[in-house]
């Protein structure tokens, strides 16, 4: 049986794509690593500049001392009454400093960031905020992250 | 995922604590871990110390475990949102 054959023929229906894999192996054990904190919930310092909740790709520093009462979220994508109760429900930094006290890791990195995840200008996040954000990482020996998103 | 994936290809480890699954598994991110959680309480339930610890912990033990890119931990921690 043959085959009609249309060239350039393609589906109407939008078919995402799923990037590259990527990966960076671990070389330490837990014990022995600064973990470092990134999320896309939009936790900032109070005394920081908001986000705009329109749309921003900018991100905020946070040192790894800071008491909990002194962040806030601002972020316009999802329901912010549980981090706004309890900041550590999207920036668990008091669980990963009993964590580091208890010796579970060795420390928090310096230098934790907040930003405004959930779309946006895609472009900007991938050619300028992501790559900003890791080249300060790890200009901080920063050994691994964990993060909050999705 | 973005900034997850960039964090990654500079040579740095990273693990995504998500509440949506199927979005982290599309946008590829490289670890990650799924408690049973409402999104904004992706760490869990405010004030709830045992349930962030024990979430918190068992991501960070997923360094020592995985080996290849893309797999999605799911947690045993319950919190349901009272909306």
């Amino acid at each position: 049986m043959s085959l009609k054959k249309y060239d350039g023929l393609q589906s109407e229906i939008y078919v995402p794509i799923t990037p590259q894999p990527v990966w960076a192996p671990v070389t330490k054990e837990l014990k022995d690593m600064k973990i470092g904190i990134a999320t896309a919930a939009g936790v900032h310092l109070k005394s920081d500049k908001r986000f705009n909740l329109a749309g921003d790709t900018s991100y905020r520093e946070i040192p790894w001392d800071t008491k909990t009462d002194d962040l806030m979220v601002s972020h316009g994508g999802y329901d912010n009454s549980d981090v706004n109760k309890d900041i550590n429900c999207m920036f668990p930094i008091d669980r990963l400093r009993e964590l580091a006290d208890a010796g579970f890791i060795k420390g928090l990195a310096p230098t934790e960031y907040g930003f405004m995840g959930g779309g946006g200008d895609i472009e900007a996040f991938t050619d300028k905020t992501g790559p900003e954000i890791a080249q300060k990482l790890k200009a901080e020996d920063v050994d691994a992250v964990i993060m909050t998103a999705g | 995922m973005i900034v997850q994936r960039a964090i990654e290809s500079v040579g740095i480890p990273t693990i995504l604590i998500a509440a949506l699954p199927p979005v982290v598994r599309q946008n590829g991110s490289p670890r990650a871990t799924a408690p049973r959680v409402p999104m904004g309480a992706n760490a869990g339930e405010p004030h709830n110390v045992e349930m962030q610890t024990g979430i918190v912990k068992d991501t960070l033990k997923q360094f020592e475990i995985l080996d290849s890119p893309g797999k999605i931990v799911p947690l045993p921690y319950e919190y349901i949102a009272k909306v």
